[in-house]
């Protein structure tokens, strides 16, 4: 049975040392740099970096569940886009009555090419990050110890609540509910089946906030950590890195702009 | 020392029209056992709520009277001041975890965390905790997959980590096994000789008689009796007010079994001395 | 619900009462999503729990269930999706303050709710997807439309929104609705009740 439906997974790895902060950092730079700049390659290359960052850590199998979910979209966008993108055209090939249109086609992989950046980079980070370091960083930050732990129960509750899903299902099937057949059976379906989750999970609340306030959670104190994350060494040198990649960015971009930079690099 | 005043107590939920908490008083000790007996709905969990201030600072309503513990008026003061002095364990072991710790040693320290506690007074008092209660090979377990005795001592060590002087358990072991049930009540053991004010709300009565130095008997929001449990127990209209005595008791009431001061027995052990006692009367005689 | 509520809607304090309901409406979110998928229906039905905290625990309960209904889901399985917590957030106070001026009540109010809800949604949701799909939504039905429209271009990408969206957050709405008034008052109290003094 699953108890966290978080995607972390701890492997000792170079990232698992680092801090979420540079992580994070990274995902910025990685969704940011591209967009900037232009062009394919900067995106292939970010891609590049984050499958070696996450083959590095041993979690890029991981990786796949998450591309199969945006996949569909991804693979429904590019066919809309090829064949039916407005405006002028140029003929790639034609399927029956449909005209795959070059522009189009060359828009999508625009996109499918950002997301999947995104996509990667974000793994980067998720794949590699405990949430309770996740709520550490941000408390330490200033974020509300309160709000911090609603992020990190979240990870542990929803399977809670979703394993209970299953059993109501069958219980409501017995009492012979109908599950399949036309589109007015099956909303009629829904309502006995979610209100007993929500029912239980309400009257849950009541007694978990008593659990917790009888725990200090309203407490005023300046909260402390059981366990502390230290970072690697190679903390601060990484940000740091990250920075000054970012800043020649936007330098390369600017000059680009204002045509001072030379034609070779343009 | 925790000296618990209670003083005409009177409480109405929100939206509800009769008083759940009618006119108590009394008064509560530093180290005293008191188990809290009544039928369902005689005011029991809310009682024990009262003490935290929970009614009426959680559940807003209509209150009245006082609860003072060492002198603060619980109702002027807040749930996080007052659990250092007073914890509280309930019945579902389920709904006490907080959800966001994966190991039993770290859900432990919730409340430490959030009062600041230093990483090394924190280790020391989880440890001391776990042994106490017997559960320090769970240590590294996940919390959602304990047994329910374990979860309800893993609750219960939540508790004492925070160093309350007294403890209150509302029905904490009502959805147990026999098993479970007998863990949490060794616990309670240990609990009890450390000298913690205990108050104990439970339908296992025979616990109850063996447990308390006092027993308080509510009904529908009052407190009809708060003595020992050989009074309580001895009493005639037990029945009216939906609670039964110990079984020795009932068998010593029907075979008329009464000590020197007209009182019946509520444990094997007491029935026993009494019993030898007659005896050897009798081949005196 | 019945009645319009007291004071600010903004100024609400979260007690703890209000902050563990974010967890409960966020399981609603995702079972309410884990059901509709089951039974096929062609709605997304992924944000009852975040309606039902607003009319609970008020508009700020409502847009932090939602944002984070959407954080989590971007952190364990699609991370686009995160970007869109600003949609779920928008209905999430929308719907609170409805419900802070006694509007989700009757069968009109509801409905109105309902509208104005997914418009939000079109509203936020839109310009989200053009940046990161090219307008397209990935539900058949809008883009289908979308598609027949020429896949471009602002207008085209809200109506393959607004497909999906209006009929789903109309629904969302009546549901919610009609569980929120079998919610047992004692729970309802937790977070609107007043204190009296007895003495």
């Amino acid at each position: 049975m699953k108890k966290s439906i978080s995607l972390y997974e701890e492997k000792h790895s170079f990232l698992n040392g680092l801090s979420p902060e540079t992580k994070l950092l990274y995902v910025v730079v990685a969704i940011a740099i591209p967009v900037m700049i232009g062009g394919r390659i900067p995106f292939i290359a970010f891609m590049a970096i984050s499958i070696g960052l996450l083959i590095d850590s041993k979690v890029l199998y991981k990786a796949k569940t998450i591309i199969e979910v945006s996949g569909f979209i991804l693979i429904t966008v590019v066919i809309i886009q090829t064949f039916f993108r407005g405006g002028n055209y140029t003929e790639l090939f034609r399927l029956g009555p449909l005209v795959a249109r070059k522009e189009g086609f060359e828009y999508s992989m625009g996109i499918l090419l950002n997301v999947l950046n995104i996509i990667f980079c974000f793994c980067v980070f998720v794949l590699t990050t405990k949430p309770s370091d996740m709520m550490q960083e941000m408390v330490k930050h200033g974020a509300s110890p309160r709000l911090g732990y609603v992020f990190v129960s979240l990870f542990q509750i929803i399977p809670q609540m979703t394993e209970h899903t299953s059993t109501i299902t069958d219980a409501q099937r017995s009492r012979g509910m109908e599950t399949e057949g036309s589109l007015g059976t099956r909303i009629k379906a829904f309502l006995p089946l979610i209100s007993p989750v929500i029912m239980s999970s309400f009257m849950d609340t009541k007694e978990r906030s008593i659990a917790l306030e009888v725990r200090g959670f309203s407490s005023k104190a300046k909260k402390t950590f059981l366990e502390d994350f230290i970072p690697s060494k190679y903390d601060s040198k990484i940000r740091m890195i990250l920075v000054i990649i970012f800043i020649s960015s936007v330098v390369f971009v600017i000059l680009k702009a204002t045509g001072v930079l030379p034609v070779w690099l343009r | 020392m925790a000296e618990i005043v209670i003083n005409n107590l009177r409480y109405r939920y929100p939206e509800t029209t009769r008083l759940a908490l009618n006119g108590i008083t009394c008064q509560i000790h530093q180290g005293e056992f008191i188990g809290v007996i009544g039928r369902n709905g005689a005011g029991k969990s809310t009682f024990s709520q009262a003490l935290l201030g929970l009614v009426p600072n959680f559940y807003h309503g209509a209150y009245g009277g006082s609860v003072t513990i060492d002198g603060v008026n619980v109702k002027e003061s807040s749930v996080d001041e007052l659990c250092q002095k007073v914890g509280l364990v309930f019945q579902n072991p389920f709904n006490q975890i907080t959800g966001s710790k994966l190991t039993v040693y770290e859900e432990i320290a919730f409340g430490l965390e959030n009062f600041g506690v230093p990483s090394d007074e924190m280790h020391r008092r989880i440890d001391n905790a776990m042994e106490l209660l017997d559960i320090s090979e769970l240590k590294n377990r996940v919390p959602y997959d304990l047994s329910g005795g374990q979860m309800q001592r893993m609750a219960l060590a939540g508790i004492i980590v925070m160093e309350p002087e007294v403890i209150v358990m509302d029905e904490p072991t009502s959805q147990l096994d026999p098993q479970g049930s007998e863990e949490v009540f060794r616990a309670v053991r240990a609990l009890k000789n450390q000298g913690k004010t205990i108050i104990m709300i439970e339908h296992k009565i025979e616990k109850i008689a063996a447990y308390s130095d006092c027993v308080m008997l509510l009904d529908d929001g009052k407190l009809v009796a708060m003595d020992t449990p050989k009074v309580i127990f001895s009493r005639d209209d037990l029945a009216k007010h939906g609670v039964c005595a110990p079984t020795y008791t009932q068998i010593c009431r029907e075979l008329n079994i009464r000590d020197r001061d007209g009182l019946f027995p509520v444990t094997l052990e007491e029935t026993r001395a009494l019993l030898d006692a007659d005896m050897k009367e009798r081949v005196s005689r | 619900m019945a009645e319009r509520r007291t004071g600010s809607p903004w100024t609400t304090k979260m007690s703890t009462a209000s902050l563990v309901l974010i967890p409960a409406a966020i399981g609603i979110n995702y079972v309410g999503k884990l059901f509709a998928s089951m039974l096929k229906l062609p709605l997304w039905l992924d944000s009852i729990g975040t309606c039902l905290s607003a009319c609970l625990a008020g508009p700020l309960v409502g847009a932090l269930s939602g944002f984070l209904t959407n954080l989590i889901y971007g952190l364990t399985m699609d991370p686009i999706s995160t970007v869109y917590g600003l949609t779920q957030a928008g209905i999430g106070i929308v719907v609170g303050l409805m419900a802070w001026y006694g509007r989700v009540n009757k069968a009109p109010g509801i409905l109105l709710t309902g509208l104005l809800a997914g418009l939000t949604a079109i509203c936020i949701s839109t310009p989200l997807n053009m940046i990161f799909w090219g307008g397209s939504t990935g539900n058949v039905w809008g883009d289908a439309v979308f598609a027949a429209m020429g896949s471009q271009g602002f207008l085209a990408s809200a109506v393959d929104e607004l497909i999906v969206d209006l009929p789903d957050k109309i629904v969302v709405l009546f549901i919610t609705a009609g569980i929120y008034k079998v919610l047992p008052r004692s729970l309802v109290s937790l977070y609107q009740a007043k204190d009296e003094s007895l003495d």
